[in-house]
């Protein structure tokens, strides 16, 4: 039996929209907005959706000239995520808490964790990127990847590929993504800006979201591969 | 902002979308490449994360031998997985191969050749080294064929196939003169193999899982055991889960194919075939049969027939074989036979399977021979979802000597009385050497086999084989002290199939041909060679060279240079680096006899109608079937259903006037095991079975699998148990004509009544601590785990009791007929 042609474009329609969520994410974190991302923000269509999800921007980010604007976005990433002096270091290895303590410093356990874990899917770090393997916008990028990879098998009628990209996605949302909350509630909590506090509040949402609908979305998968 | 919904995120999603189609401009991301959906074919140190070195090579388990992968470090083997890119398999492993890494390092494994120092069987030994070994063995056989008795030299092997088989028996045996070569088929597949050399021409019956509607299964425990296995089980339990194709089971024992079925019918053992001919009597007289086939089909002596007159000929034979008189026989109800026989008539399409619980009887050839039926009259041959004839790479390979000498042979391999032994009965090889009439070999060498454990009436083959007075030299290639091999006076230490090279062909249950090799993962431990080396230099030092190059590599590499599709793909090189090949654009095959021949250089034998390159008298002539081109029906000639082994017509032949000949019913009939007849009443049939991760008499030294299944109580109904006064758990014995054996009883309802059944592969006298408790020769004790062995209970071997019989068309061992007693000890 193939896939009905309904459910099928909505099953491609969600990963290719939670691919999307988690593009956006990754951008966000990757380093200080630039004056195009800023543009695309500001398109009254992308601030509806931000303002139907509560995201208040409030009036600077709206009154305050473009270039002042991306300075003061700039500092507060800085501030924020760079240091020097204290800031909220956006890699998995310095909030995961590990039982067996080997967390809480860079390039820990859980970095090498994760490098194995986006190589070992067939990804690869570019060899222009000088981060971390396991920063935030990596890791969100990784899902961005993944989702994205199993819309294509979905579109492909290969089932077994989705229920794949799935099922990776689960295993490492259950096994890395869980420090984001904890380094959202950081963020929030120390943000000048309200762009940077709304987003982790966004990102925060999300991943909640993801950890309770991914096993929804896996067992809608298991039936259709097992239907046909 | 708490609990956003699901809206608010599709939102997100769109215009995050449109966000990053933008591209241009926005700060790139840090990953390329994309995620792939490959599963497995890479391993990792999950300590180091160090990449394991990954080598595409075969298992060898069990006969199927499945593409694999070795994945090592260090030198050392650490992991055993399927090939992610065999088509065959799917990327699917089973139990028992993975264990395999066991079979390489396990402390009882023999790794140097030994040489017995006390009197044979006495279990006393000594190192000798290669050169001494090779120059004995080697000294022997030349005598034999300078004084022109190479068959003195007999030659008995096991699971040796592909490249193996080629090297070993064609090039070197041939070259040698011997034709006194035993094999072990009569133990598994020979009355099969018969019934379907007879019906459409060559053994293998493939199973299209992938395509059918029906599972109807005769015997076969499939889930847990085939000779080709895990790509046959695999897409049966795909089918049946994804699909939720219909399965019926007819078993004497509710094995665990029987569990995974739609429905298991339990059957005496034994009359699988009155089921089946009922089962084609019944779409016979309700015209559900498939008429466009018969035009295939030979059902009468008359080889130009019209299908009325064919129809109407089966329909009069089949008449006599009613429901309700195979109920009388199977115990299966006269409803239940008619329901199922129009369910699967109507299926279509549909595939009758069958193996060694229908099939290991007195009456074997005829049950297989009255399945075939059942599938050919409903049209289920050769098509999509049925039953196929097997499909396989053909590879070339270095032949050898272009002039071998006519093999010479003592008559000592083919039984006595058998009408059509084309694959031997060797378990009577020992009777007849005890008997002596026929001639003894002077040296009696085996590989890849345990002749004291595989066959019947084991005791008597160990006392022949340790009679100096009837063999006086045996030699034993094995990495196992096993029943046999303690009773050889040379053990030379074989390599494991993770240390060896082969090209392998097993069929594949896709209908497109599968080339596949075989290469070593770790280099042999200790001494250990493959024999396939050992033959090349025994046949130098006899000053017979083989000419198939210096090495097992050699031979494999001189195959895939001349193996046409395996050069174009790139030869050894590219098979090194995928191990497996297959097109992948290839249309499976099917309907291949629906094809018209061509007749160039071809005569009519007019009594046959059939097609062929030889002159004379086609029936009569020895090994006509070679030259066979096509059938005549008709006014056209088709490519029909070719024969091997036998001369048969191209028709499918449900007529065989070979049988006739033989004094058998050309049409398949109804044969009662006498035996049975003749039943006592307390008296029960012995049954055997495998378990799904225990390879035949070939894997108790593999720890991971013994800690399992070390142990095989007997199977008894209850109201069987109740009315001998047995009890779960209680002590039997089970004695028949010929030896008896203690075990506990499991009363259970997974088994006819008036049955007991016993599992293979445990009661082993030797085969190390694992699966004897008993250290091997020269053993190391290095192995961790010894201290952790907890069990040690070892089971009962079942063909201990088991006579040597033969079914008298084939000559398989009967191995599902004997009666027995079992009483309370």
């Amino acid at each position: 039996m193939r896939l009905q042609f309904k459910c099928k474009k909505k099953m491609i329609e969600t990963a290719a929209q939670r691919s999307n969520i988690y593009g956006l994410l990754a951008l966000i974190y990757r380093a200080e907005i630039n004056k195009t991302l800023l543009q695309h923000i500001k398109e009254p269509g992308f601030l509806s959706v931000l303002s139907g999800m509560g995201a208040e921007l409030k009036d600077d980010f709206f009154k305050r000239p473009e270039d002042e604007l991306i300075e003061d976005l700039a500092v507060e990433y800085t501030r924020l995520f760079l240091g020097p002096g204290r800031h909220i270091s956006p890699h998995e290895s310095i909030h995961h808490e590990r039982g067996d303590g080997n967390w809480g410093e860079l390039w820990g356990a859980d970095t090498i964790a994760v490098k194995k874990f986006i190589e070992t899917s067939g990804l690869e770090y570019k060899s222009g990127y000088t981060g971390m393997p396991d920063h935030i916008s990596v890791e969100l990028e990784f899902m961005q990847e993944a989702a994205k990879r199993e819309a294509q098998a979905r579109e492909a009628d290969d089932n077994d590929g989705a229920l794949y990209c799935l099922r990776m996605e689960k295993k490492f949302i259950s096994e890395h993504l869980k420090w984001i909350p904890v380094f959202c509630d950081k963020v929030i909590s120390e943000a000048e800006m309200a762009f940077y506090r709304e987003m982790a509040k966004i990102t925060k949402n999300f991943m909640e979201f993801e950890k309770g609908e991914i096993d929804n979305y896996i067992s809608e998968a298991e039936k259709i591969s097992s239907s046909n | 902002m708490s609990n956003l919904s699901r809206r608010n995120f599709i939102q997100l999603g769109v215009a995050g979308g449109a966000l990053l189609a933008a591209g241009e401009g926005i700060i790139s991301p840090s990953l390329a490449g994309a995620v792939k959906l490959k599963r497995g074919g890479k391993d990792y140190n999950f300590i180091t994360f160090a990449k394991r070195e990954s080598i595409p090579t075969a298992c060898l388990s069990c006969v199927t031998r499945c593409a694999a992968m070795g994945y090592v470090e260090g030198g050392k083997l650490v992991k055993l997985e399927s090939n992610p890119k065999s088509n065959r398999t799917k990327g699917k492993m089973c139990a028992k191969g993975h264990s395999g890494i066991n079979d390489e390092y396990f402390p009882d494994r023999i790794l140097y050749p030994l040489k017995r120092a006390g009197k044979r069987g006495e279990g006393k030994w000594k190192r000798i080294s290669w050169d001494k070994a090779i120059t004995e063995i080697s000294g022997k056989l030349k005598k034999l064929r300078d004084e022109g008795t190479p068959e003195k030299f007999m030659f008995h092997y096991g699971t040796m196939r592909a490249s193996s088989e080629k090297l070993i028996k064609d090039v070197f045996l041939a070259t040698y003169g011997s034709g006194t070569i035993g094999n072990h088929t009569s133990t598994s597949t020979s009355a099969k193999k018969v019934a379907q050399e007879l019906t459409w021409g060559k053994f293998f019956d493939n199973w299209d899982f992938d395509n059918t509607k029906y599972v109807l299964n005769f015997g076969s425990n499939v889930q847990e055991a085939h000779i080709n296995h895990v790509p046959c089980s695999n897409r049966l339990i795909k089918s049946r889960v994804e699909k939720g194709v219909k399965s019926v089971t007819f078993d004497v024992r509710f094995s665990n194919t029987a569990a995974k079925s739609s429905e298991w019918v339990p059957i005496k053992p034994g009359t699988d075939g009155a089921v089946a001919l009922a089962m084609c009597n019944v779409i016979m007289q309700n015209d559900l049969h498939d008429k466009e086939f018969f035009k295939f089909i030979r059902t009468t002596e008359n080889v130009n027939d019209s299908t009325d007159n064919k129809v109407a000929a089966l329909k009069s034979h089949l008449s006599q074989y009613t429901p309700a008189w195979a109920e009388k026989i199977s115990g299966v109800s006269a409803s239940k036979i008619e329901s199922i026989a129009k369910e699967f008539a109507r299926a279509k399409p549909g595939v009758v399977i069958s193996f060694r619980v229908a099939i290991a009887h007195y009456n074997g050839v005829e049950t297989e021979r009255a399945i075939q039926m059942l599938a050919a009259i409903t049209g289920n041959i050769d098509n999509p979802g049925g039953r196929c004839r097997g499909v396989k790479p053909e590879w070339k390979y270095p032949e050898g000597p272009k002039d071998k000498p006519a093999a010479k042979r003592l008559e000592i391999v083919d039984g006595t009385g058998v009408a059509l032994p084309t694959h031997h009965v060797s378990h009577e090889a020992f009777k007849m050497i005890k008997d002596g009439s026929k001639g003894r070999p002077d040296v009696y060498m085996w590989y890849c086999y345990n002749p004291v454990y595989v066959n019947g009436e084991t005791k008597e083959i160990a006392a022949i084989l340790k009679d100096e007075t009837m063999l006086p030299f045996t030699v034993a290639c094995t990495n196992v002290y096993d029943e046999s091999s303690k009773l050889a006076d040379i053990i030379l230490p074989d390599a494991t199939y993770m240390e060896r090279w082969d090209w392998e062909d097993n069929y594949s249950p896709s209908q497109i041909p599968e080339y596949y090799i075989r290469q070593p993962l770790v280099k042999p431990l200790g001494e250990a060679r493959d024999f396939g080396d050992v033959v090349i230099e025994l046949a130098d030092k006899m000053g017979m060279p083989l000419g198939v190059g210096a090495s097992k590599e050699e031979f494999v590499s001189k195959s895939c240079d001349m193996t046409p599709a395996v050069k174009a793909a790139g030869g050894l090189a590219h098979m090194k680096e995928k191990g497996v090949l297959y097109d992948k654009k290839a249309t499976p095959n099917f309907n291949g006899y629906k094809k018209e021949a061509r007749t160039d250089g071809a005569t009519l034998d007019e009594a046959t109608g059939v097609y062929w390159k030889g002159s004379g008298d086609y029936t009569k002539t020895k090994g006509a079937y070679k030259q066979y081109v096509g059938q005549k029906i008709g006014d056209k000639v088709y490519e029909g259903f070719k024969p091997d082994k036998l001369n048969k017509t191209g028709y499918f032949e449900l007529y065989s006037a070979l049988m006739k000949d033989k004094g058998f019913s050309p049409l398949p009939t109804w044969l009662p095991i006498p035996e049975h007849e003749k039943m006592k009443s307390g008296e029960l049939v012995l049954t055997t079975y495998k378990v799904a991760i225990h390879i035949l008499s070939r894997s108790s030294h593999r720890k991971w699998i013994s800690e399992v299944f070390h142990d095989n109580p007997g199977w008894i109904n209850p109201q069987t148990a109740s009315a001998l006064g047995i009890s779960n758990g209680d002590k039997i014995k089970v004695k028949s004509t010929v030896g008896e054996i203690v075990t506990s009883a499991n009363v259970t309802e997974k088994i006819v009544p008036g049955v007991i059944a016993l599992s293979f592969h445990v009661g082993r006298e030797e085969s190390g601590r694992y699966g004897s408790g008993r250290k091997s020769p020269e053993a190391g004790d290095n192995d961790p785990d010894l201290k952790h062995k907890f069990w040690d209970t070892y089971g009962v071997n079942s063909n201990s009791i088991i006579p040597n019989s033969s079914d008298p068309i084939s000559g398989q061992l009967r191995c599902m007929d004997t009666v027995v007693t079992v009483t309370k000890v």
